[in-house]
């Protein structure tokens, strides 16, 4: 079984900071994590990886967008990937999900076909759900969305999801689209003898990661943004509350006092 | 006001409303395809079409409803009413349930024969599983989560508003060139309708071929421990930060106010909570109705993290900590002396 991984890098909001009076962003920090969805989805990936053991799958990793460098897929496969592809370009190619999901469905085809392709279901920065359906429909294959768990095996994928407030079990053939919330697992770390190994191209993690040339995939010229950005909108800053001075006595009652009208329990 | 008047105003009001109705089957316009939930349309799929009549109107296109489902025919008033031009509905038992390849098939029948402008869908679960394989096999841009919704007049093009890293802030995003132009709305962005009671028209009927849905349901999930992320849904919150000084007197606060236990990196840090218990934008953001921070500083993150709070108190000894600036009540003192006196006087 091959399961594909898209995963993707998102800039770490430790490192930036909001101003809204001024309506600015400040990078402090240009510090890139994995996109906690997409973590999921790998760790989904693994554990059925190790169900399926001893024949096993073949874990690939791939980027949710054109990235500048390849540390995710690296990350990805010393935590345990088998293998991952950049995806790379000479120019700069500017697609969105709508591009991406062609390249990945031509990438998935150069592979030699895949069973299972599993993906966060959101983004951390824009939130956007869209790049799993999206590649679901490139590759014409059914999609669940939203897993909380993710079991694959004999030719179908079960996943439970939530839906209202019971959790339920879906189940369709494979191949299929799976997307993970960020939440649903908790995901392993990355090996640190593997993660030296990937770096340093030792052993059998030296050609772990391919680089792939977009070009060789789809016509870059038809790759163009369907979506564009104008401009960015903040919220009003909050306005200051009351503040309590006094006595502790007098803080602690007045405190409770307002604690008893706002949660009445 | 004379009665006859009025009724004779109502009159001409309903000749444009029919002759409307009967244009209405041109192509093009703004489509909300509204979800059924319970036998009513959905809050957000009202919604939607509020938002959809204030962008046609400045436009100059027609709204459309499309209603899909089983029993739906009576729901098309309600969409008339909250402002639609036009509905179709698709009332078929193989669509009782949502299930993805039956409802695609029908829009997108649907979508080839009309070309919409404009497609709206709620950002539902149904929402979310239909527009981006609409958007995909149209070839249409796809904006998600919009919270605002402008226009764009020499271009015809909608700009909607969608929050970053949650609602740190909005990034506007639009599409000029493809079509159609998939939106699909955030609930509770934009107002309801007022639902006039005099607007109504005749719904057009789709024909639907039945389709086999490819994702079978196999009923409850059977020992499943969901994920343990109840915090975010927490209704009384009681964090505790690197000041707050006894962590037994933050659980008691906890268990007096009927609420959970949570608190900032430097909590975690301490020992007093585990990482899913850490409110941040990188670990959980809240929207309880009350939220008391003991003790924490409060950072930018901490800060959007508990924005939607309806209600923060905020304990600390320093005057300058940021979280006295998105607290509702702030309490400048040390919470190893107000705690014990805030337990006693709550009993």
């Amino acid at each position: 079984m091959r399961i594909l991984v898209i995963m993707g890098r998102v800039l770490d909001p430790g490192g930036i900071a909001v101003n809204r009076r001024r309506g600015r962003i400040f990078v402090n920090r240009e510090e890139y994590v994995m996109q906690p969805a997409d973590r999921c989805a790998l760790e989904a990936a693994l554990r059925i990886k190790d169900g399926l053991q001893p024949r096993g799958a073949e874990v690939v990793a791939l980027p949710r967008s054109v990235l500048p460098d390849d540390d995710v897929l690296r990350l990805a496969v010393a935590t345990g990937a088998d293998r991952a592809i950049h995806l790379t370009s000479e120019g700069t190619v500017e697609a969105d999900d709508a591009g991406i999901a062609q390249v990945l469905a031509a990438a998935a085809e150069r592979l030699g076909g895949a069973d299972l392709v599993l993906t966060g279901a959101t983004t951390l920065d824009t939130g956007q759900a869209q790049l799993g359906p999206r590649l679901a429909e490139a590759l014409g294959w059914p999609q669940i969305l939203s897993a909380l768990h993710v079991e694959a095996s004999d030719g179908h994928v079960a996943v439970i999801l939530k839906q209202g407030k019971q959790y339920v079990t879906v189940e369709a053939d494979l191949p299929a689209v799976v997307t993970v919330l960020p939440d649903a697992l908790k995901p392993r770390y990355p090996d640190g003898v593997r993660l030296i190994n990937v770096y340093k191209r030792i052993g059998e993690l030296a050609a772990a990661v391919e680089q792939w040339d977009v070009a060789d995939l789809v016509d870059v010229e038809a790759l163009t943004p369907l979506l564009e950005k104008r401009g960015q909108d903040f919220p009003p800053e909050r306005e200051r509350g009351v503040r309590v001075t006094g006595a502790p006595r007098e803080m602690a009652q007045a405190l409770a006092d307002a604690l008893r009208q706002w949660a009445p329990s | 006001m004379d009665a006859s008047y009025l009724d004779l105003l109502m009159a001409q009001q309903e000749e444009p409303a029919e002759a409307e109705g009967m244009e209405a089957e041109g192509g093009g316009g703004i489509w909300v395809v509204a979800d059924v939930a319970n036998g009513a349309v959905t809050p957000v799929a009202l919604q939607a079409l509020g938002a959809a009549r204030t962008l046609a109107d400045s436009l100059g296109a027609y709204v459309y409803g499309v209603l899909l489902g089983e029993d739906t025919t009576d729901l098309a008033q309600t969409l008339y009413q909250a402002g639609a031009d036009g509905v179709r509905v698709a009332d078929d038992p193989s669509l009782a349930q949502f299930a993805l390849e039956p409802y695609l098939s029908v829009l997108w029948d649907l979508i080839e024969a009309q070309q919409p402008e404009v497609v709206m869908f709620g950002a539902t679960a149904q929402g979310q599983a239909l527009a981006p394989r609409l958007a995909q096999r149209t070839g249409g841009g796809l904006i998600e989560h919009v919270v605002t919704a402008t226009l764009d007049e020499a271009t015809r093009t909608v700009q909607g508003g969608f929050p970053i890293y949650n609602g740190e802030y909005f990034q506007i995003a639009a599409c000029p060139q493809a079509r159609p132009q998939f939106l699909t709305i955030q609930p509770g962005a934009f107002p309801t309708p007022f639902l006039d009671p005099y607007r109504k028209g005749e719904p057009t009927m789709i024909d639907v071929e039945p389709v086999e849905p490819a994702v079978r349901m196999l009923g409850p999930a059977r020992d499943f421990d969901p994920p343990p992320a109840p915090l975010a849904q927490a209704r009384v919150i009681v964090a505790a930060g690197r000041q707050a000084g006894d962590f037994e007197l933050v659980k008691q606060l906890a268990a007096a106010l009927g609420g959970q236990v949570a608190g900032d990196r430097g909590a975690r840090d301490a020992g007093w909570i585990e990482p899913e218990q850490i409110v941040d934008v990188r670990g959980v953001k809240v929207a309880p109705d009350v939220y008391v921070a003991v003790g924490i500083r409060g950072n930018t993150f901490h800060g959007a993290a508990i924005e939607e709070a309806k209600f923060i108190v905020a304990i600390h000894p320093d005057p300058d900590a940021p979280i006295f600036e998105v607290a509702d009540l702030c309490l400048e003192a040390n919470p190893q002396e107000v705690l014990p006196l805030l337990l006693e006087a709550l009993g």
